[in-house]
């Protein structure tokens, strides 16, 4: 049997849960109803697009193969932001260290030679997550020991990675046989190889270990608790005794491998040299934030964000066979959701105080 | 070698004009203690907008005012969010820079294109021959030839100047952002004095978009041209600490690292890029600095 308190926390917590539900479901059907009023705008139907874009991506093998094969790295930078937010800090950093982690698999996995393929690929996981790390130690050290606002110096940072990478791979690590501005492609060592002949590859399943390593901690382990504490009120964390700097430079540094083994894997399984669109456009590290924001910072939230978001980023690229929509309306659509998503339209104080305020009228 | 010489100087100052009109549009909203990352996305806007008006009507008045509008509406969207709503300022404007690139992208692709280009639009129309300057040995090439935009950015720093702290609207601006109880205390009304901080952040926006459309690049739009000149006005006023005249000096000092990735580009080739990371990481920097002196003899907890 529960206590009557235990019985009211439940309930409390089931009741935050359905209106942060509410939230979610509100701002994906807004976005959708504005992609589908642009649509009707240019003269395009709807309808045949959503269902097209669905069909395309969930019901076909080769479809849910390439959903699945796309959600792995869009797993990865939800988790790395959701980590940090769920603490209440922010990491704008992920694009650029998923940037680093990437070309740091394309110059190891092109200069490397000769390696067992299974050593080849752990080397380059391993170095991409400590370039992510590196990258996100600066934020981490100077917002811990100088207080340095962190969303400023990660947005900032991301700028000079790209700006550095793009040095980078048009002087020293050019490939002077390709005709444009590109790394030379990855050993055969370096890339996972396809499963089922379809686009998954073994990247899916350490993706989905991540999930479950994070999940763990989010829910069981110490840490996971300190990181909620956090989240909610930094000062009565310090002062009930827990180490905050320490526990900053902990979560980016986690926050900064997530990001850099999205990177990596994205590099070894789908693209295999750097070139200037290697993140795509929004890159992988902005999907993350909206499917963080989706998932509403909790590692299953991210898992069936990001499950949702690749089939709507597999869909919307094969539309354009289909229908005469340009599939940058997915990229609207996104923009759309991150703004609705960014405030909060049904929560539970305020229908607190609604129902307080209808009681004392009443009386 | 003079040449060069000049042509960095000419090029700082044009290329400065959208960066400083963006600082002074961000400038008012951080004093409101609003920072506003959409800089970067109304700037886009005003830039698609301002090109396709010229390329239909051919009047540059138009296109102002279209790409004032275009900004404006986007800043509206922000205020309402971010204000009205209470939402995460950071994530709304990021949330509106990507709309931004993906709207024009979209559009682009509707009218089957790649870039617009204003072919009845030549800017060296509107370029200012002053009669006596053009005589001047060195002075003549950098200050001559300047669009009336690029001008009325450099006096736009003392309207500010003015507008901040010498009319109370503006204190009233900057006490919202030092303390907002104090403010709600006096009667003010916080949330229209943000409007009106983050809406005239929008007009500034729309005429930078202009500026960089139609005075840099002679009438051109291309996808996210913008190419982070909207962080880099962030970081200007970040390093300035909101302080028009100081925020302006790092807006030139970006700029003239613009300029030098431009045209050194021709004698270092793509290590040129690397002055383009300057101002990203000078903003680092200048965080850390000035964060140390703040909290050197503060004992204060939190973060």
């Amino acid at each position: 049997m529960l206590s009557q308190s235990e019985k009211r926390k439940q309930r409390s917590y089931s009741a935050s849960f359905k209106y942060s539900l509410a939230n979610t479901l509100f701002a994906v059907a807004a976005a959708f109803v504005i992609g589908i009023l642009i649509m009707l705008a240019i003269g395009a139907d709807p309808f045949d697009t959503y269902y097209q874009m669905i069909s395309q991506s969930l019901f076909t093998f080769d479809g849910l193969m390439r959903t699945l094969h796309v959600a792995a790295p869009l797993i990865l930078t939800g988790l790395a932001i959701a980590v940090t937010f769920k603490a209440n800090l922010f990491n704008m950093g992920v694009e650029g260290q998923m940037l680093l982690g990437g070309f740091c698999t394309a110059i190891v996995g092109s200069r490397f030679q000769n390696l067992p393929p299974f050593l080849h690929i752990l080397v380059c996981l391993l170095l991409a997550m400590l370039c992510g790390m590196l990258f996100a130690l600066i934020p981490a050290c100077l917002k811990a020991y100088y207080k340095v606002d962190e969303m400023v110096v990660t947005l900032m940072l991301n700028y000079a990675t790209v700006e550095i990478l793009t040095f980078l791979s048009e002087g020293v690590f050019r490939d002077p046989t390709s005709g444009y501005v590109s790394t030379a492609t990855i050993q055969d060592s370096a890339m996972f190889s396809k499963l089922f002949s379809s686009d998954l590859t073994s990247f899916f399943f350490i993706a989905i270990l991540m999930f479950c390593i994070i999940y763990v901690v989010f829910k069981y382990t110490r840490l996971g608790l300190e990181l909620k504490a956090l989240g909610q009120n930094v000062n009565f964390a310090e002062a009930t005794g827990m180490n905050v700097k320490k526990k900053i430079i902990i979560l980016f540094l986690i926050s900064g491998a997530l990001s850099g083994l999205a990177g990596a894997g994205w590099m070894m399984s789908e693209k295999f040299r750097y070139t200037l669109s290697f993140s795509g456009n929004p890159g992988l590290g902005w999907d993350g934030m909206l499917i963080s924001l989706l998932g509403a910072h909790s590692p299953l939230g991210v898992l069936i964000a990001a499950f949702f978001y690749s089939s709507l980023k597999v869909g919307m690229s094969k539309i354009e066979l289909f229908t005469n929509v340009p599939g940058e309306i997915i990229s609207v659509i996104q923009a759309f959701m991150i703004l609705f998503l960014s405030v909060t339209i049904f929560s539970l104080k305020k229908s607190q105080e609604r129902k307080a305020r209808k009681e004392q009228l009443s009386r | 070698m003079i040449d060069v010489v000049n042509k960095i100087i000419y090029d700082t100052i044009l290329g400065t004009t959208p960066i400083l009109l963006c600082v002074l549009g961000g400038i008012l909203a951080y004093k409101a203690n609003v920072l506003n990352v959409a800089l970067e996305g109304m700037m886009l806007m005003a830039a698609f907008s301002s090109c396709l008006v010229t390329l239909q009507t051919g009047s540059y008045l138009l296109a102002l005012v279209a790409a004032i509008l275009a900004s404006v509406l986007f800043a509206c969207i922000f205020s309402y969010f971010g204000i009205s709503l209470e939402g995460n300022v950071i994530i709304i404007g990021l949330g509106l820079n990507l709309l931004a690139l993906s709207l024009t992208s979209f559009l682009l692709k509707i009218m089957a294109k790649s870039e617009l280009v204003a072919a009845n639009y030549k800017v060296a129309d509107y370029r200012l021959n002053i009669p006596l300057l053009d005589k001047l040995p060195i002075l003549g090439p950098i200050f001559n030839n300047h669009t009336l935009l690029t001008w009325f950015s450099y006096v736009l720093i003392l309207l500010m100047a003015v507008f901040m702290y010498r009319t109370p609207m503006g204190l009233h601006i900057r006490v919202v952002g030092e303390n907002e109880d104090a403010a709600i205390s006096l009667g003010l009304k916080t949330k229209s004095l943000k409007y009106i901080a983050v809406l005239m952040g929008g007009i500034t926006c729309g005429l930078a978009g202009t500026s960089l459309a139609m005075d840099e690049l002679g009438g051109i739009f291309t996808p996210g041209m913008t190419t982070g000149r909207g962080f880099i006005a962030i970081a200007a006023i970040y390093c300035g600490q909101g302080s028009p005249y100081v925020s302006a000096l790092y807006a030139l000092l970006f700029g003239f690292a613009r300029s030098m990735a431009l045209n050194l580009s021709i004698y270092a080739g793509s290590a040129s890029r690397i002055f383009n990371a300057l101002p990203y990481f000078i903003i680092c920097f200048i965080l850390m600095i000035s964060s140390i002196i703040k909290n050197r003899h503060s004992h204060k907890r939190g973060y």
